[in-house]
């Protein structure tokens, strides 16, 4: 990337105008827009490895993280030549596999990158799994905590797991799998894993749908990771005071209790370069006997 | 809101495109059924009266009891065939004055919303309809069932109330004990329209709330700061506890190791899993 002239970048041979590079986007954190770009440049490979073959959900914020946001999933007109677009049910979606179109989305104030839990062309054939541990509250003591001993528990079960921030107030747990569970059926481990967890620690965890009966506890989400719904991709900037970016996390880190604010775009940098995406490494898992042997009870 | 129906509003050659919604809601506060002696909440089991065995959905028809005892059977698609709505349309019959309805025939209310590009059509039938100070009665079907509607305007919206069909309507006649000349004396009759006269008032909805409910809520919140409260039995709680006990024996006995926290990060793989390298070069492949 060369910068040719004041508002113009070549980003891998494709030209494209930076509006407003000096716009504060997180004022907490001082970071203009440029910067901004800047830091998505540095998290590019491991947002684009994620997000590549998935139908992808943004969330702009024209304005910086205080002022008006919205969703958008059907690609902003007009198309630069450089992107690849996919339907699914009479939505374009973004697709998200290089450089080019990242700074793009950038450029449009897109803070937040969201990606389905199905990839393209593959409406039921996940290639991981995750448990959304969600606070109620939103300053939460006891999230590493919940996120621990969730941990644990697939511990005790053989399944080796990754813990993330979502970057906002919670923490995902991702299980890469071998492409041979349905959504379903992953929901089907995560009813019984939620259920004992809700069980076994009734005043830290709850399987309520309804988040006005769920008082302080933590909601055991399992039913988020499904085809059509979506969640925020490890690495994605968030768009809070913090500058918090979703961060894959070690073990080590979840029962020293991090805290999930402490991952930002200004730090995010120099822990990838330290210890590499911690997502990337994690062996495959196979669940398929646990599901057999909770369909046999 | 929610969308309960979506479909056309059609009178003439006017086309408009509506969503339908609930109007009004009713806000009882619903109570489980609780087993007394246990506390564990009732579930209501389908039961065959002729076999004593659970019967599951997908071995339940419908039937029609025309004598006590012998029944004619439905199929699913034999009763939607019945179903006139196959254009989804609220067709308006007659326009008439709204004081002509005796409330008795109102049953619940939507409000219509215009839908897609309808909002043109849909202000016009509406300035149209406020103008001539007319309401539609149309006829629609929701879900199986087909009613009668009026359509009507409330400030800028459209609105339907389902009307009961003449013949659902009982008759004054059924009810018993009604006076048949009126023999009051006049004294009374005086005093009592005065005292209609005293407490007469502009309609408020808004001073009329319901008690019973207020006090029944307060009633739950007493109970429950007062720790008044019922657990229902824990008997899921043995059987998933008892269940992961099991699989963790399980897969203890096949030899699956518990992956220690720090074997989880540092590339370390535990025996039961692949590594993650291989596992996704086979993904990719199997996607394009």
């Amino acid at each position: 990337m060369a910068v040719k002239t004041k508002g113009t970048i070549v980003v891998a041979g494709s030209e494209m105008t930076i509006s407003n590079p000096g716009k504060l986007l997180w004022p907490e954190m001082e970071i203009t827009k440029l910067a901004f770009l800047e830091k998505l440049i540095e998290l590019s490979p491991y947002l684009i490895n994620y997000c590549a073959r998935r139908y992808l959900t943004v969330i702009r914020y024209p304005n910086g993280i205080h002022g008006k946001s919205f969703y958008q999933k059907n690609c902003p007109d007009p198309i630069p030549g450089f992107v690849r677009t996919a339907e699914q049910n009479g939505i374009r979606y973004v697709v998200l596999d290089s450089l080019p179109t990242l700074v793009w989305l950038g450029n449009l104030a897109c803070l937040e990158y969201h990606a389905s839990c199905d990839r393209i062309g593959e409406p039921d054939k996940p290639t991981e799994w995750v448990l959304d541990i969600d606070p109620s509250l939103e300053e939460e003591p006891r999230i590493m905590e919940a996120a621990w001993l969730a941990g644990e528990l697939l511990r005790s079960l053989g399944i080796s797991a990754v813990p993330k921030t979502s970057g906002a107030t919670g923490v995902q747990i991702i299980v890469p799998l071998q492409p041979d569970l349905t959504f379903d059926e992953l929901r089907a481990v995560g009813r019984f894993v939620g259920d004992y967890l809700s069980r076994t620690h009734p005043k830290l965890f709850t399987i309520e749908r309804m988040k006005r009966n769920r008082g302080d506890l933590i909601y055991f989400d399992y039913l988020q990771h499904y085809q059509g719904k979506t969640l925020s991709a490890p690495y994605t900037p968030r768009a809070r005071a913090a500058a918090s970016v979703s961060t894959p996390l070690t073990w080590e880190e979840v029962r020293a209790d991090a805290r999930p604010t402490a991952f930002h775009l200004l730090n995010i940098g120099e822990r990838l370069r330290r210890h590499g995406d911690l997502l990337e490494r994690a062996p495959v898992q196979n669940l398929r006997p646990i599901l057999e042997f909770i369909r046999k009870k | 809101m929610q969308t309960v129906w979506k479909g056309a509003i059609s009178f003439g050659l006017v086309h408009v495109p509506v969503k339908m919604f609930t109007a009004t809601e009713d806000k009882d506060i619903s109570m489980r059924l609780i087993h007394k002696t246990c506390g564990g909440p009732i579930s209501y089991v389908r039961q065959c009266a002729n076999c004593s065995v659970t019967v599951s959905s997908e071995d339940i028809a419908k039937g029609y009891e025309y004598e006590k005892g012998r029944f004619v059977l439905f199929e699913k698609e034999e009763l939607d065939a019945l179903s006139t709505d196959a254009t989804k349309t609220i067709h308006i019959l007659d326009f008439v004055d709204l004081q002509e309805i005796d409330p008795i025939y109102f049953q619940k209310t939507y409000y219509l919303s215009p839908d897609q590009a309808g909002g043109n059509a849909y202000s016009l039938l509406l300035e149209a309809m406020r103008q001539s100070g007319r309401i539609g009665i149309a006829k629609i079907s929701i879900r199986s069932k087909s009613s009668l509607a009026a359509i009507r305007v409330i400030d800028n919206c459209l609105a339907m109330e389902t009307i009961f069909y003449p013949d659902e309507v009982r008759s004054i006649s059924q009810v018993p004990g009604l006076p048949e000349a009126s023999e009051v004396n006049e004294r009374e009759l005086t005093m009592a329209t005065m005292l209609i006269q005293q407490l007469s008032a502009p309609f408020d909805p808004a001073k009329y709330e319901d008690d019973y409910r207020k006090r029944l809520m307060e009633l739950i919140q007493a109970k429950i700061a007062g720790e008044e409260v019922h657990f229902a039995p824990e008997q899921q709680r043995t059987n998933v506890v008892d269940l992961m006990a099991a699989l963790q024996a399980s897969l203890e006995a096949v030899g699956t190791p518990a992956a220690a926290p720090a074997a989880m990060t540092d590339g370390d793989k535990p025996a039961a899993t692949k590594p993650r390298k291989g596992g996704k070069k086979k993904a990719k492949e199997t996607v394009s």
